[in-house]
């Protein structure tokens, strides 16, 4: 029979050994599945680590993948610290990319790389913090639960992309495909390193995760969100404004999650299409709560989860099994994380049964 | 009558750097009620829900009815006969008495046999003077009804043995007495009850024999009728405590809060303050003394902002802080110790030092330029700890491992760390051991003398008389009558909580 009982602190040990076992048995769970395949699961997990690490190329890759997931990982964590779960970064993604793509597509290819890069910059940051603070209003005046506002806002802006470039954004010259006009020079993120597309975008991330853990760690308002996330009833007791820290911490959330849609057209993909990776938006939940709500660690979890994305578009092509095996192995070891997590909090123990 | 029906021999059991239980050895007779008295922290809940299957014990063996048994878990427990009615009740607010009963019972198939659990129900209820309807809904009950369901709810299931875990915490003092009766009841139909409990009067009302238990260890076992409350406080405590407490003359000022025809609505949208309207004067304690639930939680809530008045006036030395933001009083000088300190009152999953700040993070020289200075917040804290006698073992991990006296304690600290005009205290001492239930009272008294307002708002009738230089008698959202501590009786007080009006009458 198995016991759960309760921990109430955990030793730094633990901490560390529970979440790399759980990686390791998710491992050995995804290598099952890969056996159906026919394959060794040894050789897809060292093409899998090669493809993701190996060299500057195959890690800049796994960079690109990171970038986006950095960026609306760490806008999370700031709704997430006060308890609001902003599942809405999908929308706000893809809101901060028609922002910034307006200006793209509209602004003349002499104007010069700087300010227009900046202005797209800040249009993405608005629409994606536009984007985000709906729900707020909604929860702040309405007490509507912005579970279900954020995820419905998802499908708005996925259906308002869709109607941009099967409408007025599509380029006359696609043949029908619902594409835009490709961005000039002057509004592709430039490139950190030649041969590579890893873009501005990574500084931005960088600074963002700079930024938002010294807000959350050293001022009023991260002090404020806290509060607030662990208590709302002391937080009113405390005389903190509740509906003002809604409305910022949305803005930041959305606003990052804007920016990286923004970027991830800018720096990679080039154009507005319909398919701009928003999914990022869902992945990035896991991400934060992988990470414990801690931006820094955020950072190299996003690179993690970039890696296995990298990987296994390589492993796809170099061993020919399913992409969709990557998805299975990222399921199984989230699985594993996840189910740690209880470890965290439970000691378990064996009894034989007695009677 | 003396047939032993429970023993635990040498339990002990540990938790991370704490010894909870330490060699037990403890008898329950059939049809005694026992009752296991101790601090907060002393062992009593550890040592019960080792008996109820919840934790298990690291050494030691229990035995019921002179067998060796292995309770592994509540189940295992309710087929050794024992049933236990937890502090916070284990029921769904949504599903009505029956339901609740019928959770979890084996021997209901698929579905559940309504008509007949009802009938059943309902003979447990007449029995024992229940008064359940099996068809009400958790949520549309009372606190002491609530806790009567869990009875039923162990009962059903063919309970022999009940242990109660501080039943009367959250009772009123009426609800307490009613309790009581059941109790006695129970165990004339020849069942055992184990209690537990730290309130010395309902001990020595209510046991045939009480074991002491103190941090972990059995002090002893008395027959009620041999022990005095002073005696048996000194084994609790392991020193002499005060029941009364060494008052200075009343040297009260000008008013500080004046209350006028106040009135407001409950979460339930009926009226809770029926034109209230009184005064504290700089320098008193004034008591507001009644059942729970007959409007001083809205009173208090109303008064600090958190809640807003439909009509009347709070008014703060001449100021208007009707409806103000709770922000805007609390600057203004009123400061709050509210009813629920986990709920409310601190922030359990933060560290001592973000919970010490909560009133001051937002001003100098806690906050420069939109940034908390940490460093000064861990100083204050550590000021007011030390300045407060609060026991912190780590300054950095959460609130909610300290003790139960030790947030209150610091709570209080932080609240007249603000140098208030005012001091509202609710249920301040409700659930604290006798030593810092001792300490904050005397906090409060000294903070009285040096010409605080304090308004205590409070069920605990002792605590009121102890306290108060003037009592207001709430009923029903109304002050039935306030009078002055040296006319104060605590009959007359009693019948004014019933709502029994000593001047119409």
């Amino acid at each position: 029979m198995l016991l759960f009982e309760k921990r109430e602190n955990v030793s730094t040990k633990l901490k560390v050994a529970i979440p790399l076992i759980s990686v390791f048995l998710g491992l050995v769970a995804g290598g099952i599945a890969i056996l159906f395949t026919r394959t060794n699961p040894l050789i897809v997990y060292k093409a899998l680590v090669k493809g993701a690490f190996s060299s500057v190329y195959t890690f800049s890759e796994t960079l690109v993948v990171a970038i986006p997931l950095i960026l609306i990982s760490t806008g999370l964590i700031v709704a997430f610290k006060m308890n609001f779960w902003n599942i809405g970064a999908y929308g706000q993604y893809i809101i901060g990319a028609i922002f910034g793509s307006f200006f793209a597509l509209s602004m003349p290819a002499t104007m010069p790389r700087p300010l227009l890069l900046t202005i797209m910059c800040l249009a993405g940051i608005l629409g994606g913090a536009l984007w985000g603070l709906i729900p707020a209003a909604l929860k702040a005046f309405w007490e509507v639960n912005e579970v279900i506002s954020t995820l419905l806002l998802n499908y708005i802006a996925l259906y308002i992309l869709k109607y941009l470039m099967y409408g007025p954004w599509r380029n006359p010259a696609s043949h029908g495909f619902p594409l835009s006009k490709p961005f000039e020079l002057n509004a592709q993120l430039p490139r950190l390193l030649v041969h590579t597309r890893v873009h501005l975008g990574l500084i931005f991330g960088i600074i963002a995760v700079i930024i938002v853990y010294i807000l959350i760690k050293k001022t009023k308002f991260g002090y404020e969100i806290r509060v607030i996330g662990e208590n709302k009833r002391a937080a009113r007791y405390g005389g903190i404004n509740i509906t003002k820290n809604i409305f910022i911490a949305m803005a930041i959330s959305g606003g990052l999650a804007g920016l990286a849609g923004l970027a991830q057209l800018s720096g990679v993909i080039h154009m507005l299409q319909i398919e701009i990776n928003p999914g990022y938006g869902y992945t990035a939940i896991i991400v934060a709560w992988l990470a414990s709500l801690n931006p820094i660690i955020a950072m190299f979890v996003a690179v993690i989860f970039g890696g296995l994305e990298a990987g296994g578009y390589q492993i796809q092509m170099a061993i020919r099994v399913p992409f969709g095996i990557v998805g299975t192995i990222e399921s199984a070891v989230l699985f594993f994380l996840l189910g740690g997590e209880i470890l965290k909090k439970y000691r378990i123990r064996l009894r034989r049964n007695t009677s | 009558m003396d047939e032993i029906i429970v023993k635990t021999k040498g339990i002990t059991k540990y938790f991370p750097g704490v010894l909870a239980n330490d060699h037990i050895d403890f008898e329950l007779r059939m049809g005694e009620i026992h009752t296991l008295l101790g601090e907060n922290g002393a062992g009593k809940s550890t040592l019960m829900n080792i008996l109820d299957g919840i934790y298990h014990p690291d050494k030691g063996e229990i035995y019921i009815k002179g067998n060796k048994v292995h309770i592994q878990s509540p189940f295992d427990a309710m087929t050794n006969s024992i049933g236990m009615i937890h502090q916070h009740f284990m029921l769904v607010d949504t599903l009505t008495v029956l339901e609740n009963v019928a959770l979890g019972l084996k021997s209901q198939g698929f579905y559940i046999k309504k008509t007949e659990m009802a009938k059943q129900i309902k003979q447990i209820s007449q029995k024992y003077h229940f008064n359940i309807n099996p068809y009400s809904k958790i949520w549309q009950l009372s606190v002491g009804e609530q806790q009567r369901v869990e009875i039923i709810k162990t009962l059903f299931r063919g309970a022999e043995i009940l242990i109660l875990d501080e039943p009367t915490a959250v009772l009123t003092p009426q609800e307490s007495n009613d309790l009581f009766k059941i109790l006695k009841k129970l165990v004339k139909e020849g069942k055992s009850i184990i209690f537990i409990s730290h309130k010395l009067d309902e001990v020595m009302e209510i046991s045939d024999r009480i074991t002491v238990l103190r941090k972990g260890k059995v002090v002893g076992t008395v027959n009620k009728n041999d022990v005095t409350k002073n005696h048996l406080a000194k084994m609790m405590v392991g020193r002499e405590v005060l029941f009364s407490l060494e008052r200075k003359p009343l040297k009260r000022k000008g008013k500080v809060l004046k209350v006028k025809e106040l009135e407001a609505y409950n979460d339930k949208g009926v009226k809770a303050l029926k034109k209230i309207s009184f005064t504290v004067a700089a320098g008193e304690i004034f008591g507001i003394a009644g059942i729970s639930g007959n409007g001083q939680k809205i009173l208090s809530q109303v008064i600090t902002g958190l809640r807003r008045a439909t009509s009347g006036k709070v008014i703060l030395n001449e100021t208007d802080i009707t409806n103000v933001s709770p922000k805007a009083i609390t600057s203004s000088g009123v400061n709050y110790i509210p009813p629920d300190r986990l709920k409310v009152g601190l922030i359990p999953n933060l560290n001592t030092v973000e919970n010490t700040i909560l009133r001051s993070y937002d001003r100098e020289p806690i906050l420069k330029r939109n940034f908390i200075d940490y460093e000064k917040a861990t100083g204050y804290t550590k000021s007011l700890i030390t300045k407060f006698n609060i026991m912190v073992p780590k300054i950095d991990a959460p609130v909610k491992l300290l003790s139960g006296g030790n947030m209150q304690k610091l709570l209080l600290a932080r609240e007249i760390a603000e140098k208030p005009k005012l001091l509202i205290a609710v249920h301040p001492t409700r659930g604290l051991d006798v030593g810092a239930t001792e300490y904050i009272r005397k906090q409060l008294l000294k903070e009285r003398d040096k010409g605080l307002a304090v308004l205590l708002i409070s069920e605990d009738l002792d605590e009121i008389l102890m306290l108060s230089d003037r009592i207001g008698v709430i009923y029903e959202g109304q002050i039935m009558e306030v009078i002055n501590i040296e006319d104060a009786e605590r009959n007359k007080i009693g019948l004014l909580m019933a709502g029994v009006d000593s001047v119409r009458n």
